[in-house]
């Protein structure tokens, strides 16, 4: 299991169309992805549970990898994130 | 075959409808105008003092008698573009002008082999009339309707012409007004040589109308109200009315044919003492029944209604009563007693018929615009005075009308058992039939038997996932080009099995290759489109449509349940793939289908829980009573408006039924802020599900069927 801390620079934070970009990244990898803010946890591949939490700018995520490649699957979250949000 | 003529002939008359249509208001003008432009009129009222020649009322009404007038005059020419405009299947703007053309030229065609034979003068007495300045032969409305039908057939055949490339320009719809042209130039010329002959054979089979006297009137009666269940009557009654087959008369010196005509020309007229009855014995005999008769049995249908139910069948009836005393329109009444009672209708038909006899043998020369009712017989009757027209007449045969249709109606209804408004049995509603109902029966009918219909384009419908999953069908030399909705709908062996040699996708177009026939397939696929029987295709038993190896899988496949989503707005129905925004557009959101709105108002598409409304309101999930999760996102970008112009009705976690308002938002204020207010509904769970399928098109409104999940 591997875990990174990301801070939403977006002004917009995690809405529909990013959202959607993450459940969409996450489903390619073959590990599996939750995201944590504050005491909620919800898979990135859960569309709608990922909007419910309402991530806006500013707010620290944590991104949690478990199973299959890991390490490719952090470093491709890592530039999800830094690319997008 | 008798149900495609049968078809034709139903849309004929009702291409009818358009001009007609404008008689009443044209009879209207004619008829006030002239009534009190007549010296004998003004001289027997009195009304020399206010109304003069040269003055001005005198010439506001001559004003209105002329504009009246001219309509009649013309009727040909309105014929022509109007039913040219009713018959054309698409594109009816160039219908009218071909329309329009194709008259003026086989007129001029007729007018210079007129003169080339040597004029008027060398031509049959009473052949020749002038039209729009034209001197032509006496066609009537034949003419136009000649016209009329001719351009419609070219327009329906040609107006999706391609030419060769360097004539590409006078393709598509210019082609249709060149080669309405051509063909009616060659029109004329033919009916220049064959009309005397069908003029002198209408004239005989006119005289012998004429000549079979009060027997004849009654038969024309008859005939003409049977035919109303069919749609059938303008056609039946046309050419008495507007054709030399009513009879010819001369008025005023002019040459005047068809007995409507002969009635307004006399009406016109400031010569005529009576107005002549062998014209009039046409029209006269609606007044009795549709002002007297009609409305007695409405009221004896209201009297055998059961008691508990005597006030809401009341305002049905008084309704249709009034609108078939004032107007003549019968339909809304006769509609109601003609399916539950033919046998009623028969000896109403009867009755009728006897009608158009006594104002024959009364002499009742009262014309009318459109049909009987108290308007016409008030114009065209009593401001005329009983001396010209002896309208009194209608009111005794009215009366006794009313006491015969009352006691002949309450006896057969209680008699019988007929079960007319008010005295059916619980479940069914009491209404009005209205002539949608009379077809969709019929249509109905003939689709269940299967010979009865086109199976090849059922088939065909079939295989490209019924008629809401088409958005557009043409088809090129070889190929059916359609463009689905859902391209995962068609089934490619179904349209093989139709006679297709192969099946090509692209997206959400589809080609079917049939070969060189394709055009005919794709007509026939048209018209049975057109038909009600494709809206209900899934009426049609599986056997009946397709061989029982493709049954056998059909049902070996596990029943899954369906989720159906109702319209999350009024406004028009967008593709998914079509929407402005690549989150939506590449469905990474999910599959769903968008409304560009006309209202700025969300409303719940199905029951089920508000999971969560966007901070910033533009947007809102929810999760239906079946579990699927539905994000609904009005606009494209509009999470930038962090808020503003939208307003939430509703809270997370709260409980919602379908058409509950979600969000109002002002449109007006978005689009101007330079946003679009495209709002997509798309399923988020897509992959929890075997396809989510649009089934709707086109302009919607809220609480419409609009996706099915399977």
């Amino acid at each position: 299991m591997k875990t990174f801390e990301y801070t939403i620079k977006d002004e917009l934070g995690i809405h529909a169309r990013p959202a959607g970009m993450l459940a969409k990244t996450a489903k390619e990898l073959d590990s599996e992805i939750t995201i944590t803010k504050g005491e909620k946890t919800v898979g990135a591949t859960k569309l709608m549970a990922l909007m419910g939490m309402g991530i806006k700018c500013g707010e620290t995520i944590t991104v949690t990898i478990n199973g299959g490649d890991e390490e490719a699957s952090e470093t491709a979250m890592k530039q999800f994130f830094e690319s997008n949000l | 075959m008798k149900d495609k003529i049968f078809g034709v002939l139903q849309r004929v008359g009702r291409s009818f409808m358009l001009p007609i249509a404008l008689l009443p208001v044209a009879g209207l003008l004619l008829g006030i105008g002239s009534s009190f432009t007549n010296p004998t009129t003004l001289e027997t009222y009195g009304l020399t003092g206010i109304i003069s020649e040269g003055g001005f009322l005198y010439t506001i009404l001559d004003i209105m008698s002329k504009t009246g007038s001219v309509v009649f005059d013309n009727l040909a020419l309105l014929f022509a573009m109007g039913v040219a405009i009713g018959m054309a299947k698409k594109e009816k703007e160039v219908a009218a002008l071909s329309g329009a053309i194709g008259y003026l030229i086989m007129n001029t065609a007729i007018s210079a082999l007129i003169s080339a034979k040597g004029g008027v003068e060398a031509m049959a007495v009473n052949s020749t009339t002038t039209s729009l300045g034209i001197t032509t032969l006496q066609m009537g409305v034949f003419g136009g309707i000649i016209v009329g039908l001719g351009v419609a057939a070219l327009h329906n055949r040609f107006y999706k012409v391609q030419l060769p490339q360097v004539l590409s320009f006078f393709g598509g719809t210019r082609f249709v007004p060149i080669i309405t042209s051509i063909v009616y130039l060659i029109v004329g010329v033919v009916m220049f040589y064959i009309w005397p002959i069908v003029q002198s054979g209408i004239a005989q089979l006119g005289q012998l109308v004429l000549e079979s006297g009060y027997v004849g009137t009654w038969i024309y009666g008859i005939i003409e109200r049977a035919l109303i269940p069919f749609g059938l009557h303008h056609v039946f009654y046309m050419p008495f009315w507007q054709t030399e087959l009513g009879g010819a008369m001369l008025i005023d010196g002019t040459m005047i044919q068809g007995a409507q005509n002969i009635f307004f020309a006399e009406l016109a007229s400031k010569a005529t003492e009576q107005f002549s009855v062998s014209a009039t014995r046409f029209m006269s005999g609606k007044f009795p029944f549709m002002i007297f008769g009609l409305p007695a049995a409405a009221f004896a249908m209201y009297k055998a209604a059961r008691p508990e139910k005597k006030k809401l069948v009341g305002g049905l009836l008084l309704s249709a009563a009034l609108t078939s005393m004032l107007t003549g329109i019968t339909e809304p009444l006769e509609f109601t007693f003609l399916f539950v009672a033919p046998v009623m209708y028969a000896v109403h038909c009867v009755l009728a018929g006897l009608s158009y006899m006594l104002m024959h043998i009364f002499h009742v020369g009262v014309g009318m615009t459109f049909s009987g009712g108290a308007i016409d017989l008030t114009l065209f009757g009593i401001l005329q005075g009983n001396e010209k027209t002896n309208w009194i007449w209608i009111v005794i045969v009215g009366l006794i009308y009313a006491v015969v249709y009352y006691f002949v109606f309450y006896f057969m209804i209680t008699k019988f058992n007929f079960k007319t408004p008010g005295r059916e049995a619980d479940d069914e509603e009491t209404k009005l039939y209205t002539r949608k109902d009379v077809d969709a029966r019929k249509e109905f009918a003939a689709a269940k038997n299967v010979d009865d219909f086109d199976k090849i384009s059922a088939l065909i419908l079939k295989g490209l996932g019924g008629k809401a999953n088409l958005s557009d069908v043409d088809c090129c030399a070889t190929r059916l080009r359609v463009t689905v909705i859902n391209p995962d709908l068609v089934q490619d062996s179904l349209l093989k099995e139709s006679g297709a040699s192969g099946v090509i996708h692209k997206g959400n177009g589809v080609q079917v290759i049939y070969g060189p026939q394709v055009s005919v397939v794709k007509s026939n696929l048209e018209d049975f489109l057109d038909t009600a029987a494709s809206d209900t295709l899934d009426i049609f038993s599986d056997e009946s449509v397709l061989d029982t190896s493709k049954e056998k899988k059909i049902e070996s496949k596990p029943k899954v349940q369906t989720i159906e989503l109702y319209s999350h707005m009024n406004g028009t129905v967008v593709l998914l793939e079509e929407v402005e925004d690549e989150a939506f557009s590449s469905k990474v959101l999910g599959e769903g289908i968008a409304i560009e709105p006309t209202e700025g108002k969300l409303y719940a598409p199905c029951d089920g829980k508000v999971e969560m409304v966007f901070e910033t309101k533009h947007a809102v999930n929810i999760v239906s009573k079946d579990g699927c999760e539905i994000l609904l996102h009005i606009g494209i970008d509009t999470v930038k408006l962090s808020g503003e112009f939208f307003e939430s009705h509703v809270a997370d976690g709260q409980e919602i039924c379908k058409g509950d308002l979600l969000i109002s938002f002002d449109r007006e204020k978005i689009k101007n802020a330079g946003y679009k207010t495209t709002t997509p509904m798309v399923i988020c769970n897509t992959e929890d599900y075997k396809a989510v399928e649009a089934v709707a098109a086109g302009n919607i409104i809220a609480g419409e069927k609009i996706i099915k999940i399977k």
